[in-house]
């Protein structure tokens, strides 16, 4: 069989660099079809075996369950909202080790957070701002899949307009918008943000080896269609990921330096109804009846989007 | 299956009965084992909890019996009806269950294998309630159309359609539960403890000392459709299909060909989806296995 994770750290440019096997194990209890685990798997590979992963409650919390662990290395269970300050504690330690002439430079670890969009888009937020104002040197993988899924799929602060979750069941679903996450971390300059998904294997890669060459905050953001909260069929978790792309509904970017760059703007833009029409979340606004007003107005907020980055 | 348990304990309510019922669920996901509990008693039921001595058992997949934390044998006695739904005979599971009650099986029916609407739940539900033989076909019609309001009216036709035959269908078993008497407090066996002996933190503490430990867990019990890749016309480009597999359950061989890794597939079929040559195709599980055994008689 070939072997696990990433072999070396050429700069990825193609599909067929991307390592065969993931080096997470197999066996964890995520959902058939787990487009947060797929875009993990993925972004594990790259970050390799030397990473200490600091993961928030979750459904990846369930990843490691005693005695059992997909891991290669350590975890760390944090509360939910407390996720980057655990991180610190780890990041301090590891420095104290490494000063003191403890650690070995190839023994240090890459610090990385893990969480869902509960915590990263509400209840770890006031943690990650007081981390990027510290300029905490650490990673930030968030699996947005739009609501509390490990719970039953109550809406987050990640939920779109309109979708229907088990805390907003009416006739029009959830009245809120979806937060721009990605603009809250770039309003503090950290060192990276990036949007990304398992649909795009070799954009989420490079954007993951770019952020890991890379000191201070960083942020991967990835959408994670999910098949049990969005209701959709699990084969579909990747078909999922990209139509949401090539409707323009989840813009593929990042941002270095204080410039934000879209690494992949598509050319005709397909109706945001291909994407919508295929999630039972959705489903009220296609019947019994067609709610015109809701789709034009979801179509409008991603035209406006787009006409603002192409101006 | 816990929307099942919903409408046969609404049934019984609206039949007069005092009733519980409540799913329980592990730490695990759409997939993975579930159990839905329902009590029902002519008087008030103190009782709380899980049932430990069930009258009657109804397993909605027959692959839960290969899962021991599905515990389908648990808490059986010579009173206890075991209804599986299966593709096999109540002869065979009661030979491999060792059942010492009555053993019913309903018939798995085709639509599980293509991808349509499944009324597992309702057939279940059904049965269960013509094996009471408490339930009138009246409560049953109206608790069923009432546990699923929220679905669109056809959809819920079709359940209570399907309910109502397999209610219908098993007139011969009406009744065939019968229940058992309540045992007295001091008849009950005593909670099994289990003494903890006192242990340093590092022996004691649940730490895991060694990485992807979790390929002992067979996740490929999950599954009830099967990949199965052509080889022959299979043109290698396994980073379409083994790089998204969600649980890392596509081996890629030395050739480059993918090998599904059956201990852990849970059958998404992400991967059947993505060939672009369409040579990889979703067989119903229990196909395959008979196809295997078939294979292993021959050899």
């Amino acid at each position: 069989m070939r072997p696990e994770g990433q072999r070396d750290d050429k700069p990825i440019r193609k599909l067929k660099q991307l390592p065969a096997r993931h080096i997470m194990a197999s066996g964890t209890p995520m959902c058939a079809g787990c487009g947060g685990l797929e875009a993990i798997n993925e972004a594990y590979d790259v970050l390799g075996e030397n990473t200490i992963f600091v993961n928030a409650a979750g459904c990846m919390t369930l990843l490691s369950i005693y005695p059992y662990t997909p891991f290669r290395g350590s975890w760390l269970y944090t509360a939910m909202a407390a996720a980057p300050a655990g991180a610190q504690g780890v990041r301090d330690a590891l420095d104290v080790l490494a000063a003191k002439g403890k650690l070995d430079r190839d023994e240090d670890l890459e610090v990385v957070v893990l969480t869902g969009d509960g915590s990263a888009y509400g209840m770890g937020l006031s943690a990650t701002s007081g981390a990027l104002e510290r300029d905490l040197d650490f990673l930030y993988i968030c699996y947005d899949n739009e609501g509390y899924g490990n719970t039953g799929h109550q809406y987050s602060g990640a939920t779109p307009h309109a979708a229907r979750t088990a805390t907003s069941r009416g006739e029009h679903g959830f009245g809120g918008y979806k937060k721009d996450l990605f603009s809250i971390w770039a309003a503090h300059r950290p060192a990276y943000v990036a949007t990304a998904l398992a649909a795009e294997p070799l954009d989420l890669a490079k954007k993951v080896q770019k952020a890991k060459q890379l000191k201070g905050p960083r942020l991967i953001l990835a959408l994670s269609p999910c098949p049990t909260g969005w209701d959709f069929e699990p084969r579909d978790a990747l078909e999922m990921g990209r139509l949401a792309v090539e409707t323009g509904v989840w813009p593929l970017k990042e941002y270095v330096d204080g410039v934000v760059t879209h690494t992949k703007v598509p050319k005709t833009r397909l109706p945001v109804e291909r994407y919508l029409g295929r999630q039972g979340r959705f489903r009220h606004l296609f019947e019994p009846e067609r709610d015109t007003g809701q789709l034009d107005e979801i179509q409008a907020r991603v035209d406006a989007y787009w006409d603002a980055i192409e101006r | 299956m816990k929307t099942a348990s919903r409408i046969l304990g609404t049934a019984l309510f609206l039949d007069g009965f005092e009733v519980q019922d409540a799913p329980r669920y592990g730490a695990e996901r759409r997939g993975a084992p579930i159990f839905a509990y329902v009590r029902a008693d002519s008087r008030e039921i103190h009782e709380r909890g899980i049932i430990d001595r069930p009258d009657l058992v109804v397993v909605a997949d027959d692959s839960l019996c290969q899962v021991p934390a599905a515990g389908v044998r648990l808490g059986l006695s010579a009173q206890t009806v075991v209804l599986i739904r299966s593709r096999e005979d109540a002869a065979t599971w009661r030979e491999r269950l060792r059942v010492p009650g009555p053993m019913l099986v309903l018939p798995a029916s085709s639509t599980d294998d293509d991808g349509g609407e499944s009324l597992l739940g309702a057939e279940c539900v059904g049965a269960a309630a013509r094996l009471l033989g408490v339930v009138t076909r009246d409560s049953l019609k109206a608790a069923t159309g009432q546990e699923l309001e929220r679905l669109p009216e056809e959809v819920r036709a079709r359940n209570v359609r399907a309910a109502l035959r397999v209610f219908d269908g098993h007139a011969d078993h009406a009744g065939i539960v019968t229940g058992q008497p309540t045992l007295p407090l001091a008849a009950q066996e005593p909670p099994r403890w289990i003494d903890l002996q006192v242990e340093s933190a590092d022996v004691a503490a649940p730490t895991i000392h060694a990485g992807g430990t979790s390929v002992q867990v067979r996740t490929g019990l999950w599954r009830t459709m099967r990949p199965v890749v052509d080889h022959e016309r299979c043109h290698r480009c396994h980073w379409m299909c083994a790089l998204p597999c969600p649980d890392n359950a596509l081996l890629v061989d030395d050739a480059g060909y993918p090998r599904v890794d059956l201990d852990h597939c849970k059958g998404c079929m992400i991967c059947v989806a993505q060939c672009p040559f369409h040579v990889i195709h979703a067989v119903p599980e229990h196909e395959a296995q008979t196809a295997e055994r078939a294979e292993a008689g021959d050899a």
